[in-house]
């Protein structure tokens, strides 16, 4: 159960993309044809490695629905990374991801890693996204790109697996703030003692604090 | 003064509506605010005036008079003292209602501008302590009133949850403790809310607050972060998930550490504190949640000792009563259905001398009379729980029943369950009766098992068996307590066991004790255990295997027509589900009673009415002809059974008989699958060779091509052939400049000459003059002589180039030596040109007039030199070329004997295919023709 960090992901785009399949799959390793609309939020959660680090992801999946807006609103300040989800058989939900990403970016905190996910890659035949359109759309705001299925768990790991690595690279590089946990990163408790120690004094206050 | 001294109800008004007009008018801050102070100190007395009158002047002042925190301050401690229903004053319930109702209306008004609370939440931001604390209290209240509306606003109003998070992380105790006042009330029954709140990380803000405030001795601050932490959990699936994903659960076990107290060391606070610590555990657990996120969380549980800890507290002393029976309830469902968790339970043991198990202290605590009935309750559930899909636990407990295994010298389980099925109190006999039925659920064996038991009686006696024992006891008309506890022991014991059935049917007084009981006319007080009295029968029925002559499910039923009637015994047997308790024990497992008169069902036992009301209605109702039928059916059935046995054979044969061709066919394909390798095998040798004949050849074609200085096969050689060309073409075009500037120089000459003509008819350089005009002359025929070997050179070049083009071997050689030889000739063109240069300068020198003119011709002369120079380098350069060409071709033609050697090794044979290969590519067939030429 020791993690060395603990971030918080959320899963955006419009309803019906397959936001929940694809927590499913990534937590539960399974598909489940026929779900249920997601009401409000849902939580997942696992334990995955990066750089032979153990990282403990928190996913929060949202409701694609329009009334659901507002309250999943709420979820972009604490968020480490978004995966903003696409249907490649729905163009809609392609033409729709300007508007998520333009209220991810006003609600989130900058350094918000996002992954652009177009989602149902198994369904070739009923493609109506191109995958270069997906690429460019990526290229041109800054994201990163793949094409997934939730149904036969292609890329799903990589998906999530991938927007942990962007973030901590961006560790790495000192771009997040990793003692403000409103960045939705969190050091794990014996990586919180041994910082303390090297931070001297001050650091074993919070180390006592962190340990309990 | 005088308004005043007349009443003050009417004064009150106007002062209000004075003060109200102050504010609205007055341009000074320090008016307004001395307005609003007066308003706040009158808001209490004069509740409804203010409320009516100053509220939109007070929310005007909220929006205008940021700036200042007093003014802000005294606002809001105005509206929150009209909005809040004080709880402190004693008063009579219609006046609070009264007041409650005031609140209300208020709140109503306030909100009724959504605007208003988004600007109250804006104003929390506020750091200033006279503005956050009464805005906290003012919202707070707000929720109280009108909770689901405002949850609403707040909801959509952008990062509102999470600015009230806020609060929590304030350093000021008093807006921390009120902001957890505020998110209880915010959290109340809204899922949504639940989860923000969730997410920003509270469960961590809480549980450091919680741990910093000392836990369970901590104060009120920890109780009400408990409630807060249930709000957050209870019926919420998703924080529940997260909670333990998060190791929160962890976490809790420090809650239970308690210290070695003394006696009296409880004070009610902690009581408190650990009956809802105790609580959120249950909510973690809970039998209502999916069984997948109960079975990990009680995992975890185990794992991180949180059950252990618990175990603790239920065995420790001076634990006040109540504490102790929310503690074996939340113990009861951390083990519930958790074969781990269970285990473990039946290995603790009570630190008493010689150490027991803790089952066995708890069941004595069931049996005990003087125990308080709601820990009866509480040890009976957690015995049901540990027995639940526990068929370990559940042979466990029979076992201490049987002959063999029983232990004379300690207390068991079983004894103690036997004790309390024959004492003197009811209450005793109906737990030990459930708990008795649990050790039997679902497990058939157990059911055998039980029949086993026989108890001794007073001395003299035979023994007695346990069923025997209950019938008399049923028999012998005890309290309905009692009774519906039997009933219920024996329902559960014989259905699903025909065993059993016929052990009961075996004793003669129990059938027509159990008519008599359903066919009499009884009060209302019996018509339970004549339900349950027609259960049993029905059970006999249903269950019957028709061993006994005189208990075939015919006969049984033939009585039930003549003793009761089926009409009445179904409405009997109806009683049981119609009955007030029993919808009340179906919703869940725990049995919680309010008078123990209430304790008659059982959670289980009402799964077992449900499932076998309706088999027992249909088997009662079924007529004899019904059945009749059936057995025909039946018959039908095994007739066609037995056709169905001699196909089963005949396809048994051909499935043998097919098993066998498949493995012959397996070993053929086995062999086919073989030889298809080895065909491949070898296809693939073959297209080796061919592979590498195809290489050869190839590489011969090349080397070939090379060999006739076809430079076509070889790019890098065409390249410089084109360069040669190209440098071929300057030589030409220079050529032709150098004629026509030759041409140039004869005009000139021929120009000198007439001058010199001219010149001659002075007497004194005249003979020089004849003399140079010879000279002349003879340069003219010098350069025409110069002329005629350029326009060879260039008609040789021609060849040369259309040699090059053509192609041929020999002719390279050729092609050289003429260039050579036209290098030479180049020479000596340059030295002659040179040395008529020489001799016409030595003209212009004796020759004054003619100076200038010369010159000019000298200088054309000098470019035409350096062109000269020129091609004589690229000539040059060419040669150069050409040799290493040359040189090319030699190693090439080396080459080409060493592959032809190599080919000639290889055989024959190949030769043969190569050749035919050759005639199908036309482009190689010369090359190919070569190659034999060359052979």
């Amino acid at each position: 159960m020791a993690y060395a960090y603990l971030f918080k992901y959320i899963i955006i785009g419009d309803t019906g993309v397959g936001k929940s399949c694809l927590l499913l799959q990534f937590t539960d390793k399974r598909f489940q044809p026929v779900h249920d609309l997601t009401i409000g939020v849902e939580f997942g959660a696992r334990m995955i490695t990066i750089d032979g680090k153990q990282i403990k992801l928190q996913i929060w999946d949202t409701a694609g629905q329009e009334s659901f807006r507002s309250i999943t609103r709420s979820y972009y300040r604490g968020a480490a990374g978004a995966l903003l989800v696409y249907d490649i058989t729905r163009r809609d939900t392609f033409n729709h991801l300007t508007t998520w990403l333009e209220d991810a970016r006003q609600h989130s905190n900058s350094n918000m890693v996002i992954m652009l996910i177009g989602n149902k890659s198994d369904l070739e035949s009923r493609r109506e996204v191109k995958k270069e359109e997906g690429e460019a759309f990526a290229r041109e705001h800054g994201l990163i790109f793949m094409e997934t299925s939730a149904k036969t768990a292609s890329n799903v790991e990589e998906a999530f697996i991938n927007t942990a690595k962007e973030i901590y690279e961006k560790i790495q590089e000192g771009v997040f703030d990793i003692n403000n946990e409103a960045n939705g990163i969190k050091i794990g408790p014996q990586h919180a003692a041994t910082n303390s120690t090297l931070s001297g004094g001050q650091g074993g206050q919070q180390a006592g604090g962190g340990c309990c | 003064m005088g308004g005043q001294s007349a009443g003050t109800q009417p004064s009150g008004v106007e002062t209000i509506q004075k003060l109200c007009d102050r504010v609205a008018s007055s341009t000074l801050l320090e008016d307004r605010r001395d307005a609003v102070r007066a308003l706040k100190s009158l808001s209490k007395k004069y509740r409804m005036e203010v409320g009516s009158q100053a509220m939109e002047h007070l929310v005007r002042i909220l929006q205008s008079d940021r700036s200042d925190s007093e003014i802000l301050g005294y606002a809001l401690d105005t509206l929150y003292n009209i909005i809040c229903n004080e709880e402190e004053e004693e008063q009579d319930d219609g006046q609070r209602r009264q007041e409650d109702d005031v609140g209300v209306q208020f709140a109503d008004k306030f909100i009724q501008d959504q605007e208003n609370v988004t600007l109250l939440l804006s104003l929390l931001e506020e750091f200033d302590f006279h503005v956050r604390w009464p805005g906290v209290k003012l919202l707070t209240a707000l929720l109280k009133c009108q909770c689901a509306q405002v949850q609403g606003i707040i909801l959509i109003s952008p990062m509102g949850v999470s600015r009230l998070m806020d609060l929590l992380a304030d350093s000021r105790e008093v807006i921390r403790n009120d902001g957890l006042l505020l998110l209880q009330q915010l959290t109340k029954g809204n899922a949504a809310i639940q989860k923000i709140v969730a997410f920003e990380n509270a469960f961590e803000r809480l549980l450091d607050i919680i741990t910093e405030e000392g836990t369970s001795d901590g104060g009120i601050v920890v109780e009400d972060c408990l409630l807060l932490l249930l709000n957050l959990l209870k019926n919420n699936s998703s924080n529940q998930n997260f909670f333990k994903e998060g190791s929160f659960i962890q976490r809790m076990k420090q809650w239970f550490q308690l210290g070695e107290e003394s006696g009296g060391g409880w004070s009610a606070q902690k009581v408190t504190n650990l009956h809802l610590m105790l609580q959120l555990v249950r909510v973690m657990v809970s039998p209502v949640n999916s069984p997948g996120a109960t079975a990990s969380c009680q995992k975890s549980m185990f794992q991180c000792g949180l059950l252990q800890q618990l175990c603790t507290i239920l065995m420790a002393t001076g634990v006040p009563a109540d504490i102790l029976t929310e503690t074996i309830n939340t113990v009861s469902e951390v083990i519930r259905g958790s074969q781990v968790n269970q285990d473990y339970f039946a290995s603790v043991n009570a630190p008493s001398n010689p150490p027991r198990p803790a089952i066995v202290v708890l069941l004595m605590s069931m049996v005990n009379e003087r125990q308080p009935f709601v820990l009866r309750c509480a040890v009976l559930y957690c015995f049901q729980c540990f027995l639940y899909k526990n068929h370990k636990g559940q042979a466990e407990i029979v076992s201490t029943l049987l002959p063999s295994t029983i232990d004379a010298q300690s207390i068991s389980a079983g004894q103690l369950l036997c004790g309390g099925l024959f004492s003197a109190d009811s209450l005793s006999n109906w737990c030990a009766s459930v708990a008795l039925a649990h050790a039997l659920h679902d497990n058939s064996n157990q059911k055998e098992q039980l029949l086993r038991v026989q108890l001794a009686t007073s001395l003299g006696k035979p023994p007695i068996s346990l069923l025997q024992q209950c019938t008399n006891i049923l028999s012998q008309g005890s309290k309905v307590q009692t009774r519906v506890g039997l009933l219920m022991l024996l329902c559960t014991w014989i259905s699903n066991c025909p065993i059993a059935v016929t052990h009961f049917l075996h004793n003669q007084e129990n059938v027509p004790f159990l008519t008599a009981q359903i066919s009499e006319n009884l009060g209302e007080d019996e018509r339970l255990v004549q339900g349950l009295c027609a259960l049993l029968l029905g059970i006999c029925i249903y269950y019957n295997d028709n061993s006994l002559e005189n208990y075939t499910k015919e006969k049984l039923k033939q009585l039930i027509e003549k003793r009761i009637g089926k009409e009445n015994f179904v409405e009997k047997l109806g009683f049981i589900t119609k009955h007030e308790l029993y919808s009340r024990a179906a919703q869940k497992p725990q049995p919680t009673f309010s008078t123990p008169e209430h304790m008659l069902f059982d959670h289980e036992f009402t799964k077992l009415v449900k499932e076998l009301e309706g088999v027992i209605t249909k088997a009662v109702h079924k007529s004899s002809e019904e059945e009749k039928k059936e057995e025909e059916v039946k018959k039908t059935l095994e007739q066609h059974d037995s056709i169905v046995t001699q196909y089963k054979e005949l396809i048994r044969e051909q499935d043998a008989q097919i098993t066998e061709l498949k493995e012959q066919v397996s070993a053929l394909v086995c062999q086919k699958e073989q030889m298809d390798n080895t065909i491949t095998q070898q296809q693939s040798q073959i297209q080796q060779h061919k592979d590498q004949y195809n290489i050869l050849k190839l590489k011969l074609g090349k080397d070939g091509a090379v060999s006739q200085a076809d430079v076509q096969v070889n790019g890098v050689q065409l390249e410089e052939l084109t360069a040669l060309r190209l440098e071929l073409e300057e030589l030409r075009t220079q050529h032709t400049l150098l004629q026509t500037q030759l041409t140039e120089k004869d005009t000139l000459i021929n120009s000198l000459k007439a001058e010199a003509a001219q010149s001659a008819e002075r007497p004194a350089p005249a003979s020089e003059n004849t003399e140079l005009l010879k000279e002349v002359e003879s340069l003219r025929v010098q350069v025409q002589s110069q002329q005629d070997e350029i326009s060879q050179l260039q008609s040789e070049r021609q060849e040369l180039q259309r040699r090059t083009q053509t192609v041929s071997g020999s002719s390279s050689d050729g092609e050289s030596a003429k260039l050579r030889e036209l290098e030479k000739r180049l020479t000596t063109q340059t030295t002659e040109t040179h040395r008529l240069q020489e001799e016409l300068r030595t003209h212009s020198e004796s020759r004054t007039q003619l100076e200038k003119e010369l010159a000019a011709a000298n200088s054309t002369v000098v470019i035409l030199q350096t062109e000269k120079t020129k091609l004589q380098q690229e000539v040059g350069e060419s040669k150069k070329e050409q040799d290493d060409l040359l040189m090319l071709l030699a190693d090439q033609d080396q080459k080409i004997l060493f592959l032809k050697q190599k080919l000639k090794d290889l055989g024959e044979p190949i030769e043969d295919e190569d050749d035919l290969d050759a005639r199908d590519q036309s482009d190689e067939e010369d090359d190919d023709e070569e190659e034999e030429d060359d052979e």
